[in-house]
Formats: structure tokens, sequence, C-alpha cells
């Protein structure tokens, strides 16, 4: 099993940092902007991304979490848990949410995303930031922050590694 | 939950020591230890140094607990234990205290307790270092140039090796029991006889074989990384000589001069790649092959250790390259490093960019062996032959080689012009294509026979620009040569590097005169700082090199100052003694509130580190560089080497105010096989001599005796200056003893001044401040309470169990001697052992 | 030969003559890069200057074809400490000496450039001229002349040229363009347009471009008319911009910033520059005698995105409200690090983003 490196530290890093310039351009800066990551490697990522939007603001952005893994359509045992701590449920009524995920791929994962997080309120817009988009999409689905699109085939697999949770920071196909 | 990623903070640093001096590991360990261990415990680090080498300063440092014990795996371990330590720093002692933290992490049991972090380069990242095989396969696959090769483990694997991928061939030794040496075989004849005693160099028995490159181009980049991937170049030289010869014997030049941009820049790149791959904190040694026809770029060595150019670098640039590689291993960002006052606020995140040219040439043993009849194989090649290195610092290739030669070759034979025409031109050629030490003059000598520079560029493979450079030389000597004694070409000659002396001989007069018409014509050398920036912003400058050009940066040093010359390179027997003494001289002066000016020129020791003297001067130590420092610091006192006869003599002429350092310059040969040699060690400290210790030595080894003196044995000993003395004497005995009896002290005996190595030993084997003491008495500022510790001492006598033992050289391999060397007399390092047992070892 | 540097303020600084024997007139400045001399003295930003190298010995590895940075330098004059001879051979066509004297540039050596950099950098950079003789008339030739201010019109193209390729249609406007930038360009296989700096926003845009490229460039920005920023703000609202150098000056000038005369310029490889959103720091060539003036920016249209950590300038900047951006350094290298090469990667991505959602 060959693994082909796509995406090395270097070039993952200056993809959250386009992303994060964008993300500014289209907010127009960092008002009402809440980052929400998508467990467990968009998590760390929207992390970074509000670390990235302090250095160029100094303005804090709020970061929460939602675990979907339980939520997604396609799970025959679906729950409505987001696997959220209670003080961790932000207000995002009115705020512009910016989605973060590390792969886009079906759409499926970013649906129960977008179901999960109206339920909690209403907010101004929804946006959607994934660091690789690898296409194959079953849901009119579309990001609007990505890093860098990977068109890959449907048996080969995208594996995201971040840091703080794999030791390095990589994006591999793994056939 | 999210996290940031955390580090547990380090408290407790343990050093681990480069051990005994050798081929390839001089001061510069311990130089670059003792450096960083103020700055450390200042920013609130608690640290302990462990080493076994006698002439270690950072085991004598206030500012860490020295540690003497051999460099074992079970001394590290204890160490660990006892102080708790919770990290490892192996980093600057170079590949041998690599190698011996590998063996401890592999070694490590649980019952141990928690391993300590190792710092600047992790437990396995480490390991592969110390496997280069391993390394060298990740970098063909990140797509960097390496050489085909493979590791073999029998003579069948070899040869049939050898038909796939053809001489030359680089063998050496996988997971080496010593220092790595790389030999190149290029003749069938050859291939069977490496291979077998490359083997049998394995800890393994693997060999290493891989495709050799001679002839190309050899270039060294130094870098610096910290934690977050932040990378810096510190600089790079090339090396004149081609590949093929080792990097340590061959004429080095800083800034490089012949490669372009385009491909200095690949190098940087693929040197901050390799620093980013195994996720270095700390400095990094790159050595990269560059093939100028093809194009093709190969790395031929990864060092993320504290090597020779690191401190090199440190002292040819003035970037403190070992206070910020320490910080970044302790996970200091680069931004964050702190420096001391004495540098520029930005120096350590600036490159350095010099404005200068430093030559490094290689200092050989071979006229020192001639001189006791002992032919040894002078042929340069793979294997590393040089003991010592000496630098020369100018502002052009010419001025810097010159002061490079005399820098390191003075008073050396085969150095001489004259040797030199009677070299037969069959003899010539041989030489060109199979260099020798004298490398340089040969290349000058084949010019001056009208060999075309086309013809030896191919037949050397060095780049042309050098001989146009020795061209003009060549005709700067000439034209020095033929004129009268005027004015303009002795400019010429002084701008070229050239020293009063060696104008002298060409004028047929003695260097005073010269001096004197010098003066007369306002030929007086400007000094120049040598700082980071290259002129950019304003320093504080306090390194100095001479040039003849307008302007002069020099600003003498108000009173009170002493000039101390410096020992320069090493050279057999020497061992790291003088630079011991000379650096313990430095601080202590600085202690008294002396200003001090240290001259030198070996970056390899830690007698130019900046914070030991108050100014520096990078330069040749002759009569006339001395001398024209002299006339621009009016120096209250100048300390100088006792074997500096001349150089005494002239100073001493000009009424200046000379203090002999009772430098011996040998060790004396050993006793004869049977014998014993005694040395009764006393203090005199003016007014009274104090006896101290008897020492016992016999090949390669002293020890220390249990025996009470009793001071009235020296009281009639006529002695001029204070100091440290010894009475020696020679018996029959082929033990050790405890007790000896005393000789007839006007018969039997001789006086000498107490050799350095001694002075290092003892002060470590006692634990008294020996050589601090006798800077005091020099100066005339020994104390109340050294008095009475020197009282004490002599009343008490313990000994110690502390033996010095000559380092184990493997001169067969190196120099290929013709009969076996005395250990003494030629001793390249030793180190302190223990001849008890381990309990009676001799902790701090 | 003797000759001779003469200083506005009256300082003088004898060496060696090479290159050509004439008599030229520039401002002087110190370069402290360590390698490079052939592409930093052929880079049309030097145009009307004198270069101090700092580098001691200056020629060892003679002229290549490679390390053009334009086919002819404009530079007044050359001066280093030693000039490394090399032979002229089939490898080696030409050697500093000789490229000096066919573009009739003089060139000085032996010169204590140490003690003339120090002098510089409290002086900051000055008229200068080469002469044969110091009397009373070379200097007041040299207090007479005045220094051209169309540095810009002097090197960059009066027409337009293609460079062409397969990929992304990139318009590169030529303030007085190196090299450098149009060879990382092929390198992603751009479909490069070359056009003059007087072009006008409707010529641009009916080339339909993916991406723009403001060039490096000599002299003042503010000495270029100001069609030339209306020619930008309209362009950075159309398409990715990516300004460099002088390109980037005319970004922030478009932009409501101010720009200010720097005490002594800088010109070199050893700052370290810092990526503020990563703080990440890198080095990169650097030659600069501007800098954006921090107070005059206007944070809601502009931010900085890099700074100089030694004299804490901008050294990039960044739209808000568009995917236009600019670095003072020279992210091609040429000569210099390659490590701010990432900044061309960016840009391209940023080329694909915008012709993806576009299409």
């Amino acid at each position: 099993m060959a693994n082909k490196v796509v995406l090395d530290q270097d070039s993952m890093q200056r993809a959250l940092t386009r992303i994060t310039y964008e993300i500014l351009e289209r907010n127009k800066g960092g008002q009402n902007l809440i980052l929400v990551g998508i467990k467990t490697r968009g998590e760390y990522l929207a992390h970074r991304i509000a670390d990235r939007l302090e250095q160029l603001e100094q303005v804090q952005i709020p970061v929460m979490a939602i675990d979907v893994t339980n939520y997604r359509d396609d799970h025959l045992d679906a729950k409505d848990d987001l696997g959220l701590e209670p003080d961790e449920k932000l207000n995002i009524a009115n705020q512009n949410i910016v989605l973060v995920d590390d792969v886009l791929f079906t759409g499926r994962t970013t649906r129960a995303a977008l179901d999960a997080l109206i339920q909690i309120g209403r907010p101004q817009a929804i946006a959607l930031a994934v660091l690789v988009d690898r296409g194959h999409r079953e849901l009119p689905i579309r990001a609007d922050f990505v890093g860098k699109n990977i068109p890959t085939a449907q048996n080969e697999k995208i594996k995201v590694k971040v840091k703080e949770f794999d030791g390095e920071d990589s994006v591999e196909i793994v056939h | 939950m999210y996290k940031k990623i955390t580090e547990t903070p380090v408290e407790k640093v343990l050093f681990i020591g480069g051990g005994e001096t050798d081929f390839g590991l001089q001061g510069e360990s311990d130089a670059a230890i003792y450096q960083v261990l103020p700055i450390l415990n200042g920013l609130g680090y608690t640290i302990t140094v462990v080493d076994d080498n006698p002439y270690s300063l950072a085991l004598e440092s206030p500012a860490a607990t020295g540690i003497l014990k051999t460099l074992t795996v079970a001394n590290i371990k204890k160490i660990i234990q006892d102080q708790q330590i919770d990290a490892v720093y192996p980093l600057f002692g170079g590949i041998r205290a690599i190698r011996l933290w590998d063996q401890v992490v592999a070694e490590w049991r649980l019952e141990d307790g928690q391993i300590p972090q190792s710092l600047g380069l992790a437990a396995a990242d480490l390991h592969q270092i110390n496997n280069g095989t391993q390394l060298f396969q990740r970098l063909d696959e990140a797509g960097l140039g390496v050489t085909a090769s493979a590791v073999i483990q029998t003579q069948d694997e070899a040869n049939e090796l050898l038909r796939e991928l053809e001489l030359p061939l680089v063998v050496r030794a996988q997971k080496p029991i010593q220092g790595t040496t790389r030999q190149i075989v290029d003749r069938l004849d050859d291939f069977d006889r490496v291979v077998q005693q490359v083997m049998d160099q394995s800890l393994t028995n693997e060999v290493l074989i891989a495709k050799a490159i001679n002839g190309l181009k050899e270039i060294s980049v130094l870098v610096v990384r910290d934690r977050d991937g932040n990378c810096l170049q510190v600089g790079a030289a090339e090396d004149m000589d081609p590949i093929g010869i080792h990097t340590a014997d061959s004429l080095s030049v800083a800034p490089v001069l012949t490669i372009s941009d385009p491909v200095m820049q690949k190098m940087r790149a693929q040197a901050f790649l390799i620093a980013n791959m195994i996720g270095l904190k700390g400095v990094m040694h790159v050595q990269f092959a560059y093939d100028e026809k093809t194009g093709k770029i190969y790395v031929i060595k990864v060092s993320p250790y504290l090597d020779q150019l690191a401190n090199r670098m440190a002292v040819m640039t003035g970037y403190p390259v070992m206070l910020v590689a320490a910080q970044l291993a302790m996970g200091i960002r680069l931004t964050n490093v702190y420096l001391p006052n004495a540098f520029h606020q930005k120096t350590a995140i600036m490159e350095p960019v010099m404005d200068h040219i430093v030559v490094k040439l290689p200092v050989f043993p071979f006229g020192d062996l001639d001189a006791s009849n002992i032919t040894v194989n002078r042929q340069l090649n793979s294997v590393q032959k040089s003991v010592g290195s000496a630098l020369g610092f100018g502002r052009t290739f010419v001025e810097a080689m010159e002061k490079a030669i005399r820098s390191a070759h003075f008073n050396n034979r085969s150095f001489s012009p004259k040797y030199m025409a009677d070299v037969s031109d069959d003899e010539l050629i041989q030489q060109l294509i199979h260099p020798q030490d004298n490398r340089v003059l040969l290349l000058i000598e084949a010019l001056r026979r009208g060999y075309e520079v086309d013809e030896l560029a191919e037949l050397t493979n060095i780049d042309e620009f050098y001989f146009y450079q020795l061209k003009r030389l060549i005709e700067i000597e000439r034209s020095v040569d033929q004129s009268n004694k005027d004015a303009q070409s002795l400019r010429m000659a002084k701008k070229s590097g050239f020293s009063d002396g060696l104008i002298a001989r060409f004028w047929d007069t003695d260097f005073q005169e010269v001096r004197q018409l010098a003066r007369s014509h306002d030929v007086i050398p400007t000094y120049k700082a040598l700082e980071p920036s290259a002129g950019e912003f304003p320093e504080h400058e306090r390194q100095f090199f001479a040039t003849f050009e307008e302007e002069n940066e020099s600003e003498p040093v108000d009173n009170q100052s002493v000039l101390i010359i410096g020992p320069g390179a090493f050279r057999m027997g020497d061992g790291v003694s003088a630079g011991y003494m000379t650096s313990i001289t430095l601080s202590e002066l600085h202690r008294l509130d002396y200003q001090t000016i240290i001259m030198n020129n070996n970056a390899a020791d830690s007698t130019l580190l900046p914070h030991l003297s108050d100014k520096q001067y990078l330069e040749p130590l002759e009569t006339s560089d001395v001398m024209s420092v002299v006339d621009l610091e009016k120096p209250h006192a100048i300390l100088v080497p006792g074997n500096r006869k001349k150089l005494i003599a002239a100073l001493t002429d000009l009424n200046q105010n000379v203090i002999v350092f009772p430098k011996e310059k040998h060790h004396p040969a050993r006793p004869e096989a049977g014998q014993s040699e005694f040395c009764l060690n006393f203090f005199y400290d003016g007014q009274t001599k104090h006896p101290l210790v008897i020492l016992q030595q016999r090949p390669g080894e002293s020890r220390l005796l249990k025996q009470k003196i009793n001071s009235d044995f020296i009281d009639d000993l006529d002695l001029s200056s204070p100091g440290l003395y010894q009475v020696i004497w020679r018996a029959d005995i082929d033990t050790w003893v405890d007790q000896v009896s005393l000789p007839n002290l006007t018969v039997d005996t001789w006086l000498r001044p107490m050799p350095y190595g001694h002075i290092a030993y003892l002060t470590k084997a006692l634990g008294m401040p020996l050589g601090r003491m006798v800077v005091r008495a020099w100066v005339d500022k020994l104390n109340e309470a050294d008095r009475k510790f020197l009282a004490k001492m002599a009343a008490n006598h313990e000994g110690a169990s502390l033996a010095m033992v000559t380092s184990d050289t493997d001169y067969a391999l190196h120099l290929q001697p013709d009969k076996s060397l005395d250990m003494t007399r030629f001793e390249m390092g030793a180190k302190l052992v223990p001849f008890e047992s381990e309990q009676a070892d001799g902790e701090k | 030969m003797e000759r001779h540097l003469i200083l506005e303020d009256g300082t003088v600084f004898s060496g060696q003559g090479f290159g050509a024997p004439a008599t030229t007139f520039g401002e002087i400045i110190f370069d402290t890069a360590t390698s490079g001399y052939q592409e930093t003295i052929t880079n049309p930003i030097y145009d009307g200057q004198m270069i101090v190298f700092a580098m001691p010995v200056v020629g060892a590895d003679g002229i290549h074809a490679e390390a053009y940075e334009s086919t002819a330098p404009t530079v007044r004059g050359v001066i280093v400490h030693d000039l490394a001879e090399v032979s002229t051979n089939r490898q080696r066509r030409m050697n500093l000496d000789r490229f000096l004297q066919h573009h009739n540039i003089p060139g000085l050596y032996e010169v204590d450039t140490r003690k003339l950099i120090r002098h510089l950098r409290e002086t900051g950079p000055q008229k200068a001229t080469i002469v044969d003789v110091v009397d009373d008339h070379a200097v007041d030739q040299l207090v007479a002349t005045v220094l051209t201010n169309k540095q810009v019109q002097n090197t960059a193209t009066p027409k337009a040229y293609a460079n062409p390729g397969h990929g992304f249609h990139i318009i590169v406007i030529d303030f007085g363009l190196k090299n450098g930038i149009l060879r990382v360009l092929g390198d992603y296989d751009a479909n490069v347009t070359v056009l003059p700096y007087t072009t006008t926003v409707d010529e641009v845009l009916t080339l339909d471009p993916d991406g723009i490229i403001l060039s490096t460039g000599p002299g003042n920005p503010e000495d270029l008319p100001d069609s030339v920023l209306t020619l930008i703000r309209v362009l950075q609202t159309k398409v990715p911009l990516l300004g460099i150098g002088l390109g980037h000056e005319l970004l922030a000038l478009t932009n409501g910033a101010a720009l200010q005369a720097l005490p002594a310029e800088y010109h070199g490889m050893n700052h370290p520059i810092q990526e503020i959103i990563s703080q990440q720091i890198f080095y990169a060539r650097q030659g600069r005698g501007y800098v954006i003036d921090m107070d005059s920016l206007d944070n809601k249209k502009l931010f900085v995105t890099h700074r100089d950590l030694v004299d804490n300038s901008a050294q990039g900047i960044r739209l808000r409200d568009y995917p236009a951006f600019s670095v003072q350094f020279f992210p091609d290298g040429a000569p210099g690090p390659l490590e701010a090469n990432g900044i061309f990667a960016d840009f391209f991505e940023t080329v694909a983003d915008y012709v993806q959602k576009n299409n």
C-alpha cells in the first residue's frame, strides 16, 4: 500500500492561511463570526483558523465543535447527539457560521452538520470551509473555501493528518 | 476536548560532554557547553554536565554541576536518577555523545523510571542519525540527491556490489565502534582488505558501501532550526580541495566564492528540508557535493549536532551559534532567543553576512613526527590526518590564505619555499594527483614552473579561481623580490598578508627594519570589526582582524589591559591543555577586573569565546602581527607562551611588560619501559613553596600518590617567579605505588614548570582551582584564602583515585606510522578514570 | 588605473578602475548579499544607481547566461573591494570585467568598501560620480547633475509581448520587470502576457486575464503617472492580483497608504520576514528604498500580512475585500532564498479558485 503525500506540512499551512484570508474577505472582517469544527480533525483546523484570525486582527473568534458521527442520514442508528458540552453551546442566532471540515466528499457529513446547527439556533449565514475537496458529491453542497482541490477516484481514500492529533501535518492519498 | 500541543517544561538538564580529544574532536564540544551554561542557568535551567575530559572547562563552570565520570551507559543512568534529570542534551557532545545517549535509550528499562526527554532531536530521530543508511533512505525518498549505496555483511555481498557500482567506492562501517571513517577504494587490489578492516570497526560487522563521487566540489552549509520550523542559514563554506580529501584536511573558504546563487539556494533549501524532516531543534551541518558538469547536488553527510564547523562559523561570522542552538534545543523560539548585551538585539534572527574572507588550513602532525624520525603516510585521502586547524582572516582570498598559512604552519619545514624548489617535476605531478599536506605550496610551485591554469584545474579538480589567486600571489612575491624596499611593494605585500619577517627574507634584512620602513611610510594595519551585519548596523564590536585599508575601527582598550597571546592551532602532544590554560587565564584576569585582549586563530577551543575576553584579535601569532597589536593597544602587560623566544625578546627590547606563560610545549617523552617518572608538584607563591602531591607517570597513564610531603625537601630551590612547579625524577618501578622514597634533590632530579595538562588534571583531582591561583600569582593578586588553602594542602595528602589516561588514538588508521608512537609525547587527548573503584570516583 | 568615487557630501574614495573607463553619475547604495552579484547588477530595480558590494570578493563565478535578470544592466557603477579574475573560455564566455566594459559601466575595486558602507549607513543614499581625477570640475559636475526620475520608462517594456504557456493566463504589468518573475511563471506553465505600464483597463480586460502581476521596478513609485493608480484601482476588484516590489508600493498607494523614504535603503537577503498569520519567519531578497507609512494604512481597506522583524516595516499587504495582495520582497529569489516561493503558489491557488468560481 503506497501512500502518496499530496499536501505536506508547508502547503497545508499555506492552504489554511489562504482560507483564513478568504474568510476575512467574504465576512468583511471577524464580526459575528463563529467557527464550527466537525470532529475530529475539523475541530483542530477550526482552531488553527481562529489562531490565524487572532494573529491578524487581534480578535478572538469563538470556536465550537460538533460530532456528527451519530447524526448522518446514512447511519442506521442516527441519534440527535452532537457531542456538545453544555457550555459549548454558543448562541449562534444571527451569527455568521463557518463550518470547518478536513475533507469534502459525498456531502453527507456536511449535511448532517447543517441539520444539527439549525437545530441549535438560527444563524445569519452558514459557509463551508474544507481543507480538501475530493469531488464525488452525492448532495447539492459546495464549499465556499477550499484549501486544495484533489480529484480522486471513488476507491481511493484521503487521509488528513493534523499535528495536534496525528503528530504531523499532511494529506495523503491511500490506495 | 481541543487541546493545544503542550510540552512538559524542562527544568533539570544533563549535558553529555564529548569525552577525550582525538581525530575529529578537538575542544569544540567543551567550548560550546562551557559557553552556554551561564545563559541557560540565567534562564532558570538547572544544568548538570558529565564528561571525563581533564581539559574540560564546563566541568569547572560555576553555572552547572560538573560530574567527572567515565562516559558509560551505567554512569549516565545513575546520574539521571541521582540528579532527577528530566531532559538530556547530547547534541553538543558530538557524535560520540549521541551514540552514548542512543545506547542509554535502547537499554532503558521500565524499572529505571521515566526516561528523560531527548532535547534537540527526539530519541527516534537521533537513532536514525546514528544509523546513517535509514536517514539516507529517507532523503532519497524525499527526492534529494544521494549516492547509490548498500549495506553488506559478507565479502561475497561486497564483491557483488563491487560489480554493480564499480570503483571508486566509499567504504565505511555501519554502527562503528569508534568515530566514523570513510575510506575510498579506487584500486581493486585494496578492496578486500579495506572491506575486512571496516567490518572489524563495526559493532555489527556491517559495512556501508557507496559510489564514490571523487573530484566534485564540496560545500558545507550550517543551519539552525527552531521548534516551529523556523530556519536560518548561519553560513556556508567551500573546500578548495575536491571530494576525496577529508573535509578536515582541506583548505576551506568562507563565504562560498565559486558557486552560483541558484545552486547555493538549492543547497540551503535542502538543508532546511532535512532539518524539518528530522524535527531538529538546534544546529546542523550538511555537507553537499556539487557536480558542475551535470548541475547535480548530492547530500553526503548530515550532522545535526555540534561539530567543528559550528564553532568555526561562530568565530568566522560573529553569529553566536552555540548560544542560539542550545536555547532552540530547550524549546525556545528563534524569535525569543536571549542574547547577552554584547550582541546586537536582532543578531539571533538576522542571517550573518561576511564582508571578509576566512581561510581554514589544517595542521598536520607530519613535521613533529618527522623530527622524531617517524615516517607516516602523508598522502591526503578520505581518512583524517590533520590534528588541528588555524584560520586566516582577510579582505581578499590571498590575504586570508597567506595569513592562514602563517597561522597554521609557522616553523614547519615542509612549508618553506626552498623545500619546494627541490621537488622534481615527476614528484610534482605525483603530488598534484596525490596531494599531501603542503598542497598549497605545491600548487604555487606548479604555477611558477609554468603549468597552465586550465591544465592544473583539470589535473586537480580545483576551481580555476584559486589558481588565478595563487598566480596573483606569485606576482606579488616576484615584485616584492625585485623591488628594493620601496613603499609601494611593501604596502602591496602587507595588503596580501605577508609578515614583516617574510618580506625581510626577500630583502635580506631583518623584520625590525621592515617594521620601521612600514611605519615611516604609514603602512599600518587597519583593524576591521568582525560582525554579522557586514556594516549594515553599528554592533558592539569586539572582534577584529588586520588588513591594510583606509579605516581602522579598533579603538584601544583603556588602561589596565592585558594582552594574551593564544596558543594557536592544536598540535600533537599539546592536547587541548594550552587552550584550557589560556581560557582559565582569560577568565581569571577578567574576574580580577583586567581588560583582557586575546590574539588567536584557532576556533576549535574556548579561547575565542566572546564572553571570556573584552576584545579578540583574530590574527596569526607571528612577531609582526603581535607587534602591530601592541603598537595600537599599548597593553599594561603581555602574556606570552614560553616557547615564543623570539617574540619575548622582541617585546622585551621594546620595554614591554612581558609575563611568560611557563609553557611546556610538549609533554615530555615517556619514561623507559620498566621505569616510572615521579613529579613532586608544588606551588610557589613568591614567598613560600607549598608542596601539593606526588604524581607517578608510566607510559600513557598518570596517578597520584597518597604521600605526605615535607616542605623542607624543596625549601632550598631557587625560583625567580611564582607559579606551579614540578621536581622530576625517575625510578626503576614498574607498578603503581602509594609511596615513593624521595631522591637526592641535587643529583637525580630536575625542575620544570608544571605542564598545563597536569594543572588541569590536578585541578580536577584535588578539587583546587590551581590554574586560577597561578594566574593570581603571576599578577601578584594571591589572596589570604589562597595562602590558607595552600598551607592546608601541604598538610593533608589523601591524593585522589583518579588516573589521567592518554586517549587510545588509532594512529594506524589515520597516519600509518612506520613505528609505534610514544603515546605520552604524541598525545591527542586524555581522559580521567577512577583507578580503584567506581565509588571513589571524583565527584565535584 | 587609479580612479575615484566622489560622493555628494564631498567624501572621496579611491580604487582601481575596471569595466568601462566611463565617467558616470548615479545614486549610490550598498548591498549586503553574499551571492548573486550578476543577478543584482542586471536587476532593473538598480537603474541609475551605483552598487557597493559588502561581499569582499566579487566576480569569482564569472558571468552566466542563466543569471541575467534583464538583458542589459543599467546600473551606473559597481564598487567592490576585490575583483576576482576568472578566464573567459568555452564554459565562461564572459567575466565581470568584460561584461561591464561591454555595457559601458565603470567599476572600481580595491576600495575600502566597509568604510564606504559604514559611511552610507549614516548618510543614506546620495549622489555620486566615478571619475579619473578629483578636482573642482568633477565636484561641480556632480553638484550640478540632476538624476533622472524616469527609471521606469528606462527599463520597462514599451510594447506588449507574450511568453506563452499552457496554463492560466497571467498578465504582467511591467514597471521594470526582473526575469526571475517570468522564470517562476514558466514553472507554473502560465500563459504570460507582459504589458507596458501605460496600458489601460480595457486593454487588460479584453485579454481576459486569470490573474495580474504588478511587477518589480526601479525608482520612486510616486514619480509614476496617476493613470497607473487608476488602472490598479479597477483591476484589483476584477481579478486576483499580486504586486511585487514596486508593484507592492503601487498597490499600497492605490489604496490610500503613504510611502516613506528609508533613511538608509536596504538591499540584501538576511532580514527575517514574518508571515503574521502563521508567525513563521523566512528570508528573502529585499531591495527597497521605501516603506509603507504605517500610520497612513487604512485598516478598513488593507491589512499587513508580512513584516520585516529587523525594522518592523510592512513587507506584505492584502486588500480586505478582494483577492489582491502584494509583497515588498522578491519571492522569486534570483538572487536569494527560495523560501518565499510559496507566495506564487498562493497566487496560483487564488487564481484557480477565481477561475473555478467564474466558470
